[in-house]
């Protein structure tokens, strides 16, 4: 394969500007280059059927069907230097501790609001502030205890926080496998490199799922409810289920009773259960509080969670942090709660509730990237360069009907990373996803899930809307030496 | 165990059991055709009756005599026959889906490349020169399975589920296999040709179920309805005889949960297997029997149903 016509417009991963590889993706390119493309392909083939044969799927609805794709993956990993790696997971371990304390706060004394750091208005008019979660204590004071931080990289080459998945964040299930398949398609590229592995997180979460337990000392029971088949996570739902030897339940298998206590239906009768990871949204969990006729949730279930006989992960309300209006205040929470400097940037970002940035966002429509606050997989945007004259007046209405709903970030110019093209390799923009988990102390995955868009020239990485995936490698320059 | 994951693998272990038997009847029959004189030939139609899908057949083929062709893909692979063995595997890797976790990823695995192989390979059921190689895939794909549940599945309560579903399933196809000799495999040109296709139909029944080779070694005597139905409903060795069945039911009953209705029904099946006299059978016919049979299994597979997946 021939890299040396291989150039990026933007800040590319592997290869700087002058055409040379990173230090840390050399051994990896001097490889590539010496396979033909005959071997690439077939090995593109053999992932390809491995990702297939392994189920690695998520779904999609479609004509009223719901449809098993797999998810594209790109050969060629993405490479990440240790000691890079490093202070971008101290940054994110440094978030976690500010945004858990943010949202305690939030639902217990709200210093940050009255001593006017956080504005009150804000969390008024939040649509996952949570009142049925005020005065509740979880326990080690951990609401989030599951995060997916989205990073991007600039032009410039600086690693910016674009925002915190902290409802019931996906997509580390793909990390794991991505490996797997990559090991299994290119077993001699993992002697090129010291390459950290990824697969301890299922036993890390697991552990962060047992430190909850209303029954210290006891095996705890631990099941992780699924809103079933349909949901287009499913497959990361068995993955994990499996992978920690818990059991995967949906709404219907359990039931909470005149004791507040939950339990599964089994075959032998009721059995307790004692911490619930749920990947069923808030507004599902419980129609006796909140959408009456969710059958997704379990009735009561929130009753039993006040009453500190259920844990559940993560915690009803977590998401009052998890919107892109909240993000922006998160360098201020790390100062307020931490007295710390944030190790890792937000991607700037522009309030339209704020009449300032307001004015200056309706006279930028055509440069920013305008996000809703709560939509999620890449909908609802407005990509500024991108948009027609109609759009953008679309957008101007809708922000000066519900300031509050909207943000906007300078358009981005995400780094690449080469994919494996018809004839060369191409640059494609890229993300990247790491998992963060919250007990007594934080843990961060080792890299996380990088998101490619696989169209040439597009910004947008979601699954849902084409985007594949690549295995990231955090290498150690220093053991390899 | 959940209510919900035992119910699913107990029907999980039912479907590749299932399309395993289908693919060896089909297999058979296929053969047999092969070795019958100029005029006669196998009547395919039975078939469909046999497998529970008359109905089906009958909305989208009419009441004409169908061909080899028509049965054979409908059996096969029609995706508009529920029962159809693409189906069958398509509800096994459905069932599976949602309790993955509780089995080896390896199973899962090994389900799904089944399925892939017969969603592109379709066309190859109709052919009379692929579709031993195709049934052949399917058999090896579901021994394949089973080998794995047997070899690495932790003998805990969900295993249990799977070889009841398994032990009933088998004891159901065996049954219908039965089913389709009594009602008469081969058309004949004359009576003389009937006396004769009697041995080759109730062979083709042998070897259906994988029974033949087994048969010989034990009895070591020419093939008569008599003896194969004393083998295949009451030998106490081979392991897809229905008596064989029942007994590993009642080995398994005591390692899961008692109750009282699914004992009681178990009791009403092994009787009614253990009173057969195949030398009448073998006069009157089986046909009547084989239904007695059939809804005892089915009261079964009620009692299991109400007993641990509703509760």
């Amino acid at each position: 394969m021939d890299w040396t016509r291989y150039r990026s417009s933007t800040w590319d991963e592997l290869v700087a500007s002058d055409g040379q590889p990173r230090p840390a993706a050399r051994p990896l390119l001097d490889y590539l280059s010496s396979l033909s493309r005959h071997e690439l392909n077939e090995r593109q083939l053999a992932a390809d059927v491995t990702a297939r044969v392994m189920g690695i799927t998520f779904t999609v609805y479609s004509e009223g069907r719901n449809v098993d794709r797999t998810l594209p993956f790109d050969l060629i990993p993405r490479v990440i230097e240790r000691r890079e790696w490093e202070r971008t997971a101290a940054g994110l371990r440094q978030r976690m501790r500010a945004l858990n304390l943010f949202i305690g706060d939030i639902y217990g004394e709200q210093k940050i609001v009255n001593d006017n750091v956080f504005p009150r208005e804000l969390l008024t008019e939040s649509v996952n502030f949570r009142p049925q979660c005020v005065g509740v204590k979880p326990p080690l004071g951990v609401w989030a205890h599951i995060c997916g931080s989205d990073l991007v990289r600039d032009a410039d080459g600086t690693l910016y926080a674009l925002e915190d998945n902290l409802r019931i964040p996906s997509g580390v299930s793909y990390m794991i496998e991505n490996r797997m398949v990559a090991k299994r398609v290119f077993p001699e590229l993992f002697d090129t490199s010291a390459i950290l592995p990824v697969d301890n997180y299922p036993t890390q979460l697991y552990d962060t799922l047992a430190a909850l337990s209303p029954r210290p000392g006891d095996t705890p029971v631990i099941a992780l409810l699924t809103p079933g088949i349909f949901n287009s996570a499913y497959f990361e739902h068995c993955y994990l289920a499996q992978s920690m030897g818990i059991e995967l339940v949906e709404g219907g298998d359990l039931f909470v009773g005149d004791d507040d206590i939950c339990y599964m239906r089994t075959v032998y009768g009721p059995k307790r259960v004692d911490v619930i990871y749920r990947r069923v949204d808030d507004m599902f969990l419980d129609p006796e509080v909140f959408h009456p006729d969710s059958v997704l949730g379990v009735r009561g279930l929130l009753r039993s969670w006040r009453a500190g006989k259920v844990a559940l992960a993560n915690a009803p309300g977590a998401g009052v942090a998890d919107d892109k209006v909240v993000f922006t205040y998160v360098p201020k929470m790390i100062k307020y709660y931490l007295g710390e400097e944030p190790i890792l940037p937000n991607v700037p970002s522009y309030l339209c509730h704020d009449a300032k940035d307001r004015a200056y966002v309706l006279a930028h429509l055509d440069e920013l990237v305008v996000k809703p606050a709560n939509e999620s997989g890449g909908y609802g945007m407005l990509i500024g360069p991108r948009s027609t004259k109609r759009e953008r007046e679309k957008f101007r209405r809708l922000i000066e009907a519900d300031p509050r709903n909207y943000m906007a970030q300078p358009t981005l110019s995400l780094s690449t990373a080469p994919i494996l093209g018809a004839k060369e390799p191409e640059p494609r923009h890229l993300d990247l996803r790491p998992f963060i988990l919250s007990r007594e102390d934080v843990f961060v995955t080792t890299g996380g899930l990088t998101r490619v868009a696989m169209q040439k020239g597009s910004l947008v990485v979601n699954s849902s809307q084409g985007g594949g995936a690549k295995d990231t490698w955090v290498v150690d320059l220093e053991e390899a030496a | 165990m959940l209510s919900r994951v035992a119910d699913n693998l107990y029907w999980f272990s039912r479907y590749v059991r299932r399309a395993e038997n289908m693919a060896r009847l089909l297999d058979v029959n296929g053969q047999i055709q092969l070795d019958l004189p100029r005029g006669a030939h196998i009547a395919w139609r039975p078939l469909v009756n046999t497998l529970g899908a008359g109905a089906e057949f009958e909305r989208l083929h009419g009441a004409d005599t169908p061909t080899e062709v028509d049965v054979v893909h409908f059996l096969l692979v029609e995706p508009d026959n529920p029962v159809s063995l693409r189906n069958v595997v398509n509800h096994a890797r459905e069932t599976l889906r949602t309790v993955r976790e509780t089995l080896p990823q390896d199973c899962w695995v090994a389900i799904n490349d089944l399925h892939l192989y017969i969603e592109s390979n379709p066309e190859r059921a109709g052919s009379r020169r692929h579709r031993p190689e195709f049934l052949g895939r399917i058999i090896d794909g579901c021994m394949h399975v089973s080998a794995l549940l047997t070899s690495n599945v932790s003998r805990d309560t969900g295993y249990q589920f799977l070889r009841l579903g398994t032990a009933i399933e088998q004891a159901d196809m065996t049954s219908r296999i039965i089913d389709t000799a009594a009602a008469g495999l081969i058309q004949a040109r004359s009576d003389d040709d009937a006396e004769a296709f009697q041995a080759m139909q109730w062979m083709g029944v042998l070897r259906s179920l994988a029974a033949y080779q087994m048969y010989r070694r034990q009895l070591r005597q020419k093939v008569s309805v008599e003896l194969a139905l004393e083998f295949l409903l009451k030998n106490r060795e081979f392991p897809r005889s229905v008596l064989f069945c029942l007994s590993r039911i009642q080995g398994i009953l005591p390692q899961m949960p008692p109750r009282k209705q699914v004992e009681q029904v178990f009791r009403g099946a092994m009787g009614l297997v253990f009173d057969a006299n195949p030398s009448r059978l073998a006069a009157v016919g089986p046909c009547a029997f084989v239904d007695r049979l059939q809804q005892e299994l089915s009261a079964l597979h009620g009692a299991v149903h109400e007993s641990y997946f509703q509760a």
